[in-house]
């Protein structure tokens, strides 16, 4: 036996103060909201990022840059990685791969007064979509190799002047790339981008004979480390091999690891706000039923028995306003984010990504919300001394 | 009246006025005294007071306000602690218990009557009278039997899914009188029960006081400023000035 006071006195007193419960609920609901909406957004910016790559695939870089945008190599060196033991051939015994440059371009951003934002432009050799086979035209066409033709990912279509079919834009001055198609690659980051032919990009830029990065498929994952150990044994070129996805991986880790600080910090900054709520409500229901409590002690119910009791109380109020904000927060999973990567300098369109884990913790915060503001009322309540608390 | 007669001339305590069955001392209460201080101001409320009830008695207390009554009543039932002297209520000695340990000998104990009734207004008669048996190892079903039992007691049993504001302060006093049974208590105490209700309704809280003692041999103590409900009781006792009289 328990010895407890039965909850459904907790869950009645709450029902019958209808509007100081609801108001409360709410404050916490908010904040429960706002932290499951940054942790699903920074779970998005993840699982976009990250299903980028595929831990069968190679994706070679100049060592010691960090990103495709800061690496640079030579043309030549392509076909030695593409030679290089487990990568992936074809029925004529090509292998499958290629070299690709990327560069930024500054894009007026359409739906703004002349805002502007950078666009991640990828030159691709004509067998792109072999050894991408995520990838795939959804509308258009594909881009006629060695034209000024481009394909547009979908995540960017129209959102930029000149981004959409049969529109164009200026690389350089009297450098005008054609778009021709949309492509879709699994809701990854490949999305946000433009791919046009490379010796076009090449050219436009004056960096003929240079590659930022060689992609290459791999026969199975567990030949990276034999194509990596070739790669990366003549020092002389210089070059690092990662797994594609590990390098995504880490592309969106420093974007999601800040998005998950600053929405816990707002989450937690909002939450003293809430919890200041919820005590001044227990509060105002200790001292409003402190007959009711004098009279539990009398009949016998412990100092615990009531602590419990209130406590109970707060963290089931809270609780269900965690639930209310949890739920709101599914909604924002219809929601596309678009937002700058800081380390790419490219703007990204995410998806708010629920998950059981991500709502099921923001639930247990609003709980905790309630158990801690509840906390000093549930400790006066269970101080009430039964005498003074009837005679008055 | 001889002088023999007059030497064998039994006491108060051994015979009561007839009503109920009086037996050995169920509560003794030896050199009590109770103080509060008011910053430096010194409050006797009970100074030295012996008081010895027996067992199946039906006692009735009166005084002034401010005599100390409610001090008197909330010390035998173990609601607050002598400043002075022992006190012994059905073999436990209330001084010497901790806090927690006087709330469970309350709960087997004593049955509370206030004179604001203080039923839980989110609960149901039955479930106010069912409060009591929590603090028991009974299961639900036998707490439900036991609950309703108590409010057939009062008369109550067609009301016990009414909550309390739905019932009259008459109705109400009766519940309480039902959670205070139900646990089948030794002793009842009730301060002022009738203060609040008209003599109707009065009389009948005075009539089921009356049959838990008689029938159920429980010992009532039982403040009160009303004649009439002191008229029931098989002992009077007046306080003055915090002092037996
Ligand atoms: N906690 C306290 N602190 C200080 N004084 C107190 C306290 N409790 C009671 N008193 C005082 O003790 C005295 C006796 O109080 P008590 O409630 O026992 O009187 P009573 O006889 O029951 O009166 P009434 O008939 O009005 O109910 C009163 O003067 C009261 O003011
Ligand atoms: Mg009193």
């Amino acid at each position: 036996m328990l010895f407890m006071i039965p909850l459904s006195y907790n869950v009645r007193s709450l029902l019958v103060r209808k509007t100081t419960t609801v108001a409360t609920a709410l404050g916490i609901a908010l904040v429960v909201f706002v932290l499951a909406s940054s942790l699903m957004l920074a779970e998005g910016i993840k699982k976009t990022m990250v299903s980028a790559g595929s831990a069968s695939t190679g994706l070679v870089i100049r060592k010691g840059s960090d990103t495709e945008l800061s690496s640079g190599t030579e043309q030549k060196n392509v076909a030695l990685v593409l030679a290089a033991p487990g990568v992936k051939k074809d029925g004529e015994g090509t292998p499958i791969g290629g070299g690709e440059i990327v560069i930024v371009a500054a894009l007026d951003k359409l739906g703004t007064d002349g805002q502007v934002s950078n666009v991640q432009i990828r030159g691709v050799p004509g067998n792109v979509m072999k050894y991408r086979p995520n990838a795939r035209i959804v509308d258009g066409r594909p881009a006629q190799p060695g034209t000024n033709e481009a394909v547009v990912g979908a995540g960017l279509r129209g959102r930029f002047r000149g981004l959409d079919i049969g529109q164009s834009f200026d690389l350089r001055k009297n450098r005008p790339l054609n778009i021709v198609g949309v492509y879709e690659a699994g809701g990854s980051s490949f999305e946000s981008e433009v791919w046009a032919d490379i010796d076009t990009l090449r050219n436009a830029y004056g960096r003929e004979g240079l590659v930022s990065s060689i992609t290459a498929q791999l026969e199975s994952p567990s030949k990276f480390d034999a194509f990596r150990g070739a790669v990366e044994n003549d020092k002389q070129i210089g070059l690092e091999a990662q797994r594609e996805n590990a390098y995504y991986e880490k592309q969106s880790e420093g974007t999601s690891i800040f998005i998950t600080a600053l929405g816990t910090l707002v989450a937690v900054f909002f939450s003293i706000g809430a919890m200041i709520g919820a005590m001044i409500t227990m509060y105002a229901a200790v001292s409003q039923r402190s007959r009711e409590i004098g009279t539990l002690r009398a009949l016998g119910f412990s100092k615990f028995a009531v602590l419990f009791s209130f406590l109970f109380e707060a963290f089931l109020l809270a609780v269900v306003g965690g639930l209310v904000g949890a739920v709101a927060s599914i909604g924002m999973s219809f929601v596309k984010f678009s937002m700058m990567n800081f380390t790419t300098w490219q703007e990204i369109s995410f998806n708010f990504e629920a998950t059981p884990g991500i709502l099921g913790s923001a639930i247990l915060f609003g709980g905790l919300m309630g158990v801690v503001g509840g906390f000093f009322p549930a400790v006066r309540a269970a101080q009430t001394n039964p005498i003074s608390a009837m005679r008055a | 009246m001889s002088d023999d007669a007059k030497d064998e001339a039994p006491s108060d305590e051994e015979s009561g006025s007839g009503n109920g069955s009086a037996g050995p001392p169920i509560i003794e209460l030896k050199g009590i005294g109770k103080t509060y201080y008011r910053g430096k101001e010194r409050l006797d409320v009970l100074k030295d007071l012996d008081l010895t009830i027996a067992e199946g008695s039906f006692e009735a207390l009166m005084g002034p306000s401010g005599s100390g009554k409610s001090t008197l009543l909330n010390l035998i039932a173990g609601l607050d602690t002598a400043s002075t002297g022992t006190i012994r209520v059905a073999g436990a000695d209330l001084n010497a218990m901790s806090d927690g340990e006087r709330a469970k000998w309350r709960a087997s104990t004593i049955g509370f009557v206030f004179q604001t009734y203080n039923l839980m207004p989110v609960l149901t008669a039955l479930e106010n009278v069912e409060l009591p048996l929590l603090l028991t190892n009974l299961g639900s079903a036998e707490r439900k039997t036991r609950a309703k039992t108590a409010l057939k007691v009062v008369g109550l049993e067609d009301r016990m899914d009414h909550h309390p504001r739905q019932l009259s302060g008459g109705q109400e006093q009766r519940v309480t009188i039902a959670r205070a049974i139900v646990t089948d208590p030794k002793i009842i105490v009730a301060d002022e029960p009738t203060g609040d209700l008209d003599r109707e309704n009065a009389d009948e809280i005075l009539n089921l006081l009356d049959k838990l003692n008689q029938e159920f041999n429980k010992t009532i103590v039982m403040v009160t400023h009303d004649p009439a409900a002191a008229d029931r009781a098989t002992q009077l006792r007046q306080l003055d000035k915090g002092a037996l009289k």
